[in-house]
């Protein structure tokens, strides 16, 4: 069976998402290790901007109108587009570790009975199937697992692969949708976007996260100020959550999202586990924070030992003074 | 309502002693076992419906035998009885293999569940995968990443706030109905006095695959994934601290970033 | 030279069941997170806390002694003392609250007729009414045979005419189990007693004196005068002259609540000795490491856990009925009490300056350590029953 992988894509205001580019780019390095076959796919009410962005990095890509899934939720309508490229001799199928994706992979599970590894950093090609790397435990073990057979899922957190436009671009098929979901579908009646949440945390280059140390609400400016000047996104820790200070969707860690940024930057966050399992693989760590023996400083590239409602603006008045030099 | 908690019993993070096996799999003797933490959401939301609606709450676990002390206590907080499944031939088992199991075993309840709950995902496997399976296998809607679940009993449907990238949507489904749910359900209660007393004479009905359709597991525990190996991640370069005053901190910050490329 | 034949059963080592430690694990965070904030206040303002009696009562930690058919959870001794000790490590008031509520109910438990269990019981497990224990005098303190409180029997009534003193929450109980002289002519001192249960709405009753206090501050202790109080005869806990017998007894049961709430002040000032050492500096780095310092939490840490392993195996072998139960409860106590004592006083001494004064509670940790050695058996009487349970098997 000659390997053909299909990336999945997600299509967020008519765009695809950037984890979506970092998807197809996985699936093409993938498929040519294996001198096999890859192609993207798009299932959207309006699938084809998004599908002409994904040519950009894949030889071939499906694009299904499906007009169900403006009003349904969308798993169901993508899992039977995969089941249909699976009988048409895909092999293997990686998601994004987003909700949908997870959503889309344990439908497969079940339909095809074929295996799924979670959360991907990274995947090379070995002999007959991919080795896929990944983070267990909350960050102590780095595992590398295999399917057992021919076929199987990966999903793909944000951040694990950089993403690489292809040398050529690829071809788009468009297609009908698929005549049923695979279960019955949920009506999607409303869609309520909230304030800061246009940003996703988990894509977010720079995040700014405060912890209990901020103080309180009103807190938070200082780290919307740093935000905003690193063009970041502000995260929370659970106890800022638990204190009603922000909603929990922006919550880092454990019971929240689990975040890879280039920056991160800790604001009166202590580091206990269940936030690290969330933020300990970004690039860079920066943490303030008065207690010299906040976990956190473990992990922090830099630690600055002081309080953040001082160093915070002192730090934005420096940011301020280089970027006008 | 009848409603049906899929609660997994999951080293304690809190306790952070997890570690794999010589198998490469989760040695599940090393480390304090608690009901996985997602899974209490799941579990508070049905207690609360059951309170205001009536009716009762089943946990359903798959996991070794002495699992049945960690689901006393999702006794203890106040569902009315249990289902462990437990099997040397479940041990380490696959995603397809667990899908399977935990969805036979709900259909084989003698009375039908209006709602099945999950936790968004697992701390002991993150994949996030097990309640869409479950969906699946027994043909029933999903509404995963709950944050708000409101039954109208008298339309047969669930209203559920589904949190999405940019904030939530509003989603309906007819019951039965299978759901994934997140922390924003509302902080699990601590079992009462009461509640832990009551829950030594709920009954937690064992389980193996004997019990179960034939076909579930496959043969010889050959399962679809497996780990090859396992090593401990790269340690972080030594950070530094910065104890200067704000100003110079502010400087040594900007440094750095400046070092990295980050402005 | 007589054979020593010390044919104490050999206990086993005690590990607690999950239930145990659920129940103890609920009562903790109660403990943490509504006890602990109250704690200084109490002490400070000296005032009957009513809104931890209220939270006992809500969350059930009342019912914790009492059997399910009244209402209770039906727990043995050892879950009962693992909550007073839970409440006591941040607060010796509200653990006393529940030790005494205890205490007042386990004459009616051992007792009383089904009639009269099912009349009190359900609502001293609620938390509904208090109950108190009124044994000591001025003058009968540890020795009963002081007892000068009399109650003459008048049809069916007795006539109770006397003074109680030191009588814990005897100001906010709606029952007192009075000892009082019923048959002054008995053969021996030991049958003079009968116990009698007091509703304090009954006219004749009334609170002279509330005692000014080193230590458990929120907890009212109080003089109570009975000025011919009339009570039914079926008020009457067992039969008459059995008072001595009955409180002996009870003691059995109770003394390890008072050992729970020594091991749990205990526990509570190691716990803030610990932390401070982690975070006090003192020539350049924290006083936990220095040798001295680690030296006296480590002995601290190793009294605590002791007396805590020799209380919890006191509750199984009284709980398991042992005919050595006066000597199991004593040692409890009095290890307890001392250890107590010494490591809040120990605690003052780790934080130094600071555990003088009350930004820290470890002063009053210390001073509320220093009842447990005086109430339910001062440590002498605790030893002079040890002493003789030993010598009479010696003999």
């Amino acid at each position: 069976m000659t390997p053909m992988i299909v990336a999945v894509a997600e299509v967020a205001d008519g765009a695809l998402t950037r984890l979506s580019t970092e998807i197809a780019t996985l699936a093409r390095t993938l498929a040519g290790e294996a001198g096999g076959s890859a192609a993207g796919l798009v299932v959207d009410a309006a699938p084809d901007a998004a599908a002409a962005q994904l040519a950009a990095y894949l030889p071939r890509v499906v694009a299904v109108a499906s007009p169900a899934t403006g009003r349904e939720t969308w798993a169901p309508h993508a899992a039977a587009e995969l089941r249909r490229l699976v009988d048409e001799g895909a092999t293997h199928v990686i998601l994004p570790t987003t909700t949908d994706g997870r959503d889309v992979g344990g439908m497969l599970v079940a339909l095809l009975g074929w295996g799924l590894l979670a959360n991907a950093e990274g995947a090379t090609w070995d002999g007959d199937g991919p080795v896929v790397h990944a983070s267990v435990l909350g960050g102590k073990a780095i595992t590398r697992s295999a399917f057992a057979g021919a076929t199987g899922i990966i999903t793909v957190p944000p951040g694990a692969v950089a993403a690489v436009e292809a040398d050529a671009t690829g071809s788009v098929e468009a297609r009908a949708g698929a005549d049923a979901p695979v279960i019955p579908a949920v009506s999607v009646l409303e869609r309520v976007a909230e304030a800061g949440a246009a940003v996703s945390l988990e894509e977010a280059r720079v995040v700014i996260t405060a912890g209990r140390g901020i103080g309180g609400p009103e807190g938070f400016a200082f780290a919307d100020e740093l935000a905003e000047l690193l063009g970041g996104v502000v995260g929370a820790t659970r106890a800022a959550v638990d204190a009603g200070w922000i909603a929990y969707a922006r919550q880092i860690g454990q019971t929240g999202k689990i975040v890879k940024p280039a920056l991160y930057v800790g604001l009166g966050v202590s580091g206990a586990m269940q936030h690290r399992v969330g933020m300990q693989a970004s690039e860079a760590i920066v943490a303030i924070n008065r207690d010299p023996d906040a976990p956190i400083a473990e992990i922090a590239d830099l630690f600055v030992l002081g309080d953040l409602l001082e160093v915070v603006p002192a730090l934005v008045s420096e940011l301020r003074a280089r970027r006008g030099a | 309502m009848r409603i049906l908690v899929l609660t997994k019993p999951v080293p304690d993070p809190a306790a952070g002693a997890e570690r794999l096996g010589p198998d490469l799999r989760l040695d599940r003797a090393s480390s304090p076992t608690v009901v996985n933490g997602n899974d209490e959401y799941a579990l508070e939301a049905a207690l609360r419906l059951v309170e205001a609606h009536g009716g009762e709450v089943v946990i359903l676990a798959m996991a070794p035998a002495n699992a049945v002390e960690t689901m006393r206590k999702a006794l203890a907080m106040g569902a009315h009885r249990g289902i462990l499944i437990t099997d040397p031939a479940l041990a380490g088992a696959d995603l397809p293999t667990t899908i399977r199991v935990l969805a036979a075993a709900i259909a084989a309840a003698p009375e039908p569940f209006d709602l099945i709950l999950a936790g968004f995902d697992t701390s002991d496997g993150n994949g996030g995968a097990v309640a869409a399976g479950i969906a699946v296998r027994l043909g029933l809607p999903l509404c995963s990443a709950a944050a708000l679940i409101e039954p109208d009993l008298a339309a047969g449907s669930v209203r559920v706030r589904r949190l999405s990238a940019k904030g939530y949507d509003v989603v309906e489904a007819p019951m039965p109905t299978v759901l994934s749910c997140t922390q924003a359900l509302g902080e699990p209660r601590y079992p009462s006095l009461k509640g832990i007393m009551a829950a030594r004479s709920r009954e937690i009905a064992v389980r193996s695959l004997a019990d179960l359709p034939e076909g579930l597991a496959p043969a010889d525990r050959g399962w679809a994934t497996k780990v090859l190996s396992a090593a401990p991640p790269e340690a972080r370069a030594v950070g530094r601290t910065v104890t200067a005053g704000p100003a110079d901190a502010a400087r040594e910050i900007a440094d750095f970033l400046a070092d990295r490329r980050l402005i | 030279m007589p054979v020593m034949t010390m044919n104490a059963p050999a206990p086993g080592l005690v590990r607690l069941s999950d239930e145990q430690i659920l129940l103890r694990d609920a009562v903790r965070v109660l403990a943490d997170e509504r006890v602990a904030p109250r704690a200084a206040a109490i002490d400070r303002d000296a005032v009957w806390p009513e809104d931890m009696r209220r939270l006992l009562g809500e969350h059930d930690v009342f019912a914790i002694p009492f059997s399910e058919q009244h209402g209770g959870l039906g727990a043995d001794l050892l879950t009962l003392c693992l909550a007073i000790e839970q409440l006591s490590r941040h607060c010796a008031t509200t653990g006393l609250i529940l030790a005494v509520q205890a205490l007042g109910a386990i004459p009616i438990q051992v007792a009383g007729t089904p009639e009269q269990q099912d009349r009190w019981l359900p609502r001293l497990a609620s938390g509904e009414k208090l109950i108190a224990f009124g044994m000591t005098e001025a003058d009968a303190g540890s020795d009963p045979s002081g007892i000068r409180t009399k109650a003459v029997l008048d049809g069916d009534e007795y006539v109770i005419d006397g003074t109680k003193r030191f009588i814990s929450q005897g100001s906010v109980a709606s029952y007192v189990v009075v000892f009082a002289v019923t048959n002054p002519g008995a053969d021996k001192p030991s049958r003079r007693l009968s116990a009698i249960l007091v509703e304090t709405d009954r006219p004749g009753f009334a609170v002279t004196r509330l005692e000014h206090k080193m230590g458990i501050r929120g907890s009212p202790t109080a003089e109570l005068a009975f000025d011919g109080v009339r009570v039914p005869v079926a008020n009457r806990l067992g039969e008459e002259g059995q008072g001595f017998a009955i409180a002996m007894q009870t003691f059995e049961r109770s003394r390890p609540g008072i050992a729970a709430q020594a091991v749990g002040i205990a526990q509570g000032a190691l716990e803030v000795a610990a932390s401070y050492a982690t975070q006090r500096r003192q020539f350049g780095k924290p006083i936990g490491e220095l040798q001295m310092v680690q030296a006296m939490l480590a002995d601290m840490d190793a009294a605590t856990e002791a007396a805590r392993h020799l209380l919890y195996t006191a509750c199984e072998e009284i709980e398991a009925g042992t005919p050595d139960a006066a000597r199991w409860a004593s040692i409890a106590k009095l290890v307890a009490g001392d250890t107590a004592m010494r490591v809040t006083t120990d605690a003052v001494q780790v934080l130094g300056g600071y555990g003088y004064i009350d930004e820290y509670p470890v002063e009053r940790m210390m001073r509320d350590a220093k009842i447990t050695q005086l109430y339910e058996g001062t440590q002498q009487i605790q030893r002079l029953i040890v002493a003789r349970s030993l010598l009479a098997r010696s003999g």
